[in-house]
């Protein structure tokens, strides 16, 4: 019986959460005293929230409510309370709500007529004016808080290309996205997320690129969420990816307006958080994530060259350990002879069999590593000055680890940090651990099962229903053309099939450059 | 609709192709060298008649029934009762046959590599990971397969270039010596790998697009008879009339490579390559077992049975044989016409009464 009570009690605990009070969604009353006793009651306690009583024309009396710190102060007093104030006999002819619509220089405002109408408007900054006599209040768009100045983003750096990134503040990223996308096809939905938080998220895309069981999708997913509060744009991802235990990304975090911009205009849609920089792009797909925006501002060539680069790199940071595990337990006839001799020399003093020691060191390179990620400024050279001990010399020389081991070592935490994507790093780098256990079982086959199961596992992967291995598995020759290389941009005539289909052409062809065709 | 993926025609074809070669390429060139000699090259291409006749058959009994699969269609076309029957004799024979692969497999690895590790380590492990993709199903299988192919293919060729120098063209001649009849003896083996395409029946029913099965179904074929045909050639310009001395003359081959002293001894490479094509076949004769007994005992979801027939699978690799030497025993006596049966003449009998009985129905009418 108890259980079952609690059981019940939990129900309506969380209905009465889902829903605004009662009291608030009653109408304003008329009498100005009973609304300003009903909302001191709502903001009981509440010592930033500012009540100002004052008299319109010395003849009404009215009420001005607004967050200290949330709105603009000065606006509020030269555009509404001067005028207000100061209204002369003949304006007082006019109906209440009319006089103060008329004498209110505010570009937004907007009409309440509920306390919970008046408690979002405050809530979001936008002082309201309650008058007696009168059951309508008016909110004005007078918000203004201290935002962050738009700077360079920290984790996604570029040599060439735009350096602003997004910042905390909702209205600064979207107009932002705005600036670069002009066209009125670019839509910006807002929904609410958050029972306490009521963050304001946005998805934003393209009308007639994106899809649209895609948009409906993803409004869907987040209207499904049912929690106390959004802190960061990384609790939305995880309530919206496909597969929730996989360790690769679905969506893809970026601070970066140009890259949202260009996923915008392949058809894709993008949610943007109110209070973090970063939003989130889908569907996308493991390409998509290995690739750099910076590969579209070089020249073609390089950019090709470089992403070849970060593929081999890519393998490397999930198999170089695990190879070298591999190689010195089964397989030691594959190092060539000379090669072989001054590797086992260097491990003569070692104590630790091959896996031991890798393990021992990827440990450490990750401990190094995520304590750098948090270190205050001023100890971060005594920290790295530790690192370069414990992973080099002085551990080669105490006998610990074998040289070889350091540079497998250091290669590795090298080629990690060549995928553009922090999260993707991270999934490689964690994978690398399962692979040299694998390694040190059963040798290269060990590595190739772990492979094959990580591939397997990939090809059941899907971001919004698009497939994660796309283009290459299920295999489209055209879109070859922006993951195996990166065609110049007068080739690349069409948006990606998946996400870009209903508008497959995105410039017209053959804008190839050509002197003669100058001269005509 | 049990399997909802849909693959495509090339996808068929890509997932069709190792189901043949990871085994073939290893044993064919022994088979052959042992009745062609000098002719083994030209043996592969007799073998791959079988092929084309298989996949044929298979796309004629596909259009009198195009949503089914041979589970379903059997009974459809010679009574309730028998056609379980034929199903279940078709299932025991895929478990088999899947055994036979998986116990191959390992008896290679443990042989030439893993000497001291327990033989059921390996195909437990291989069984682990193959029941994962079939649990993925056929669109999981096909992807994985559109990743793993185009490496295979490459490393293929690398190893056939570096090979070059060490060949001797000499080996090929006298060309047909004896006439024709050493390479076709030397091609009723290995055409028992080509009935394996048998296997096209389980993915027809779920093609995305009609057309162009025929061809991609053909161009499979085409491309395992050329890969064969130069597996064999290579062996024979590498050994000449001792190819068929080795157990398999493809990983000795690849002991052969030494590039500057410093690429040598590739072979465990290779391994790992080959581990690669021995998944998916694997994988694709689980699937035909998984989905065929789904569908044999009317179940509406393969993917709790997959795991379950697994361990079957791994106990069944056990049983098949005591010893590598009964093994290949069974491999050259038994199993050509064991396979023989299940994978041609079985379809062959469906095809024909189904043909009567379309007959007999228009007769009716």
């Amino acid at each position: 019986m108890i259980w079952r009570n609690r059981r019940k009690k939990g129900k309506t605990g969380k209905q009465k959460a889902l829903k605004p009070s009662k009291q608030e969604q009653d109408t304003l009353f008329k009498h100005i005293t009973e609304n300003e006793d009903q909302l001191r009651m709502i903001y009981q306690d509440c010592s930033d929230v500012i009540f100002h009583a004052f008299t319109i024309g010395g003849n009404h009396q009215a009420l001005l409510l607004y967050i200290d710190g949330l709105s603009n102060t000065e606006e509020i007093d030269d555009s509404v309370l001067s005028p207000l104030m100061t209204a002369t006999e003949s304006d007082q002819e006019q109906q209440v709500d009319t006089l103060i619509k008329n004498k209110v220089a505010v570009t937004d405002t907007k009409e309440v007529h509920t306390f919970s109408d008046c408690v979002q408007a405050i809530s979001a900054g936008k002082p309201v004016i309650l008058a007696d006599k009168s059951s309508t209040g008016l909110s004005l768009g007078l918000s203004k808080w201290e935002k962050r100045a738009v700077e360079s983003p920290e984790a996604e750096k570029v040599v060439r290309g735009p350096r602003e990134g997004f910042v905390e503040t909702l209205s600064v990223n979207t107009s932002m996205l705005r600036r670069r996308i002009r066209s009125p096809k670019l839509k910006i939905q807002s929904i609410e997320v958050g029972r306490y938080t009521k963050t304001s998220v946005m998805i934003t895309y393209v009308e007639g690129l994106a899809d649209n069981t895609l948009i409906e999708e993803v409004t869907t997913r987040l209207n499904r969420i049912d929690i106390d509060g959004v802190l960061e744009s990384g609790v939305i991802e995880e309530f919206i990816e496909d597969d929730p235990y996989s360790p690769f990304p679905q969506v893809l975090a970026t601070e970066r307006p140009d890259i949202v911009t260009s996923s915008l205009l392949e058809g894709r849609v993008t949610i943007l958080v109110d209070g973090t920089p970063f939003s989130l792009v889908v569907p996308i797909t493991l390409y998509s994530l290995l690739q750099s925006n910076e590969d579209y501002y070089r020249r073609f060539l390089m950019s090709t060259a470089t992403r070849w680069l970060r593929y081999l790199f890519l393998v490397i940071a999930l198999l170089l350990p695990s190879l070298y595990v591999a190689l010195l337990t089964y397989h030691q006839e594959m190092i060539p002879t000379s090669l072989l001799i001054s590797m086992a020399a260097s491990r003569e003093q070692v104590p630790f069999p091959a896996l031991v020691e890798v393990l021992l060191m990827e440990v450490t390179f990750e401990a190094l590593r995520e304590a750098g990620v948090r270190l205050p400024k001023q100890v971060g050279s005594a920290v790295s000055i530790v690192g370069a001990l414990v992973i080099g010399e002085a551990a080669v020389s105490a006998g610990i680890v074998s040289a070889p081991m350091v540079i497998v070592v250091a290669i590795t935490g090298i080629a990690s940090f060549t995928i553009p994507r922090y999260s993707t790093a991270f999934a490689i780098r964690m994978l690398r651990f399962p692979m040299i256990l694998l390694a040190a079982t059963l040798g290269l086959l060990g590595i190739m099962l772990g492979v094959i199961t990580i591939i397997v596992h990939l090809a059941t992967l899907r971001s919004f229903g698009v497939p994660y291995l796309s283009p290459m598995a299920p295999m489209h020759f055209y879109e070859m053309k922006d993951t195996m290389i990166r065609a110049p941009w007068w080739k690349l005539n069409k948006r990606p099939r998946l996400t870009g289909k209903y508008n497959k052409y995105r410039q017209s062809s053959g804008q190839k450059p050509d002197p003669i065709r100058g001269e005509e | 609709m049990m399997e909802r993926g849909k693959i495509s025609g090339l996808q068929m074809a890509i997932l069709l192709y190792p189901t043949i070669i990871a085994t073939a390429i290893l044993l064919v060139p022994a088979i052959s060298g042992k009745f062609a000699e000098q002719d083994m090259w030209l043996s592969p291409i007799w073998a791959s008649l079988a092929g084309f006749l298989t996949v044929y058959i298979a796309l004629l009994l596909h259009n009198h029934y195009p949503e089914l699969t041979i589970m379903q269609y059997s009974g459809k076309i010679i009574g309730f009762i028998p056609g379980k029957i034929v199903g279940l004799g078709l299932l025991f024979y895929l478990l088999h046959t899947n055994g036979v692969v998986l116990r191959e497999y390992g008896e290679f690895v443990v042989g030439n590599f893993l000497p001291s590790t327990p033989i059921i380590v390996i195909t437990g492990s291989m069984a682990f990971v193959c029941a994962l993709s079939v649990r993925g199903g056929l669109e999981v299988m096909a992807r994985s397969a559109q990743i793993f192919i185009p490496v295979f293919m490459t490393l293929f060729l690398v190893i056939i270039l570096l090979l070059f120098p060490e060949l001797r063209p000499a080996n090929i001649f006298p060309v047909m010596d004896d006439g024709i009849t050493p390479s076709i003896k030397g091609a009723i083996v290995p055409s028992q790998w080509f009935t394996e395409f048998f296997l096209i029946i389980f993915m027809l029913p779920y093609l995305r697009t009609k057309e162009k099965r025929m061809t991609w179904g053909m161009l499979s074929v085409v491309a395992v008879m050329i890969t064969l045909v130069i597996t064999n050639l290579f062996s024979l310009l590498l050994f000449g009339d001792i190819t068929s001395k080795f157990t398999y003359p493809v990983m000795s081959a690849a002991r052969y490579i030494d590039v500057a002293d410093f690429l040598q001894h590739v072979e465990s490479i290779v391994m790992a390559i080959w581990v690669v094509g021995v998944f998916i076949k694997v994988s694709v004769f689980y699937y035909a077992i998984v989905i065929g007994t789904a569908q044999w005992l009317h179940l509406s979801d393969y993917r709790p049975i997959v795991f379950p027939i697994g361990l079957l699978l791994i106990i069944f690799s056990t049983w098949v044989a005591a010893s590598l030497q009964e093994l290949s025993h069974f491999l050259s006596t038994v199993w050509p016409f064991y396979a023989l049966v299940f994978q041609l003449v079985l379809p062959v009998l469906l095809l024909l009464v189904a043909m009567m009985r379309k007959k007999a129905a228009e007769n009716d009418n």
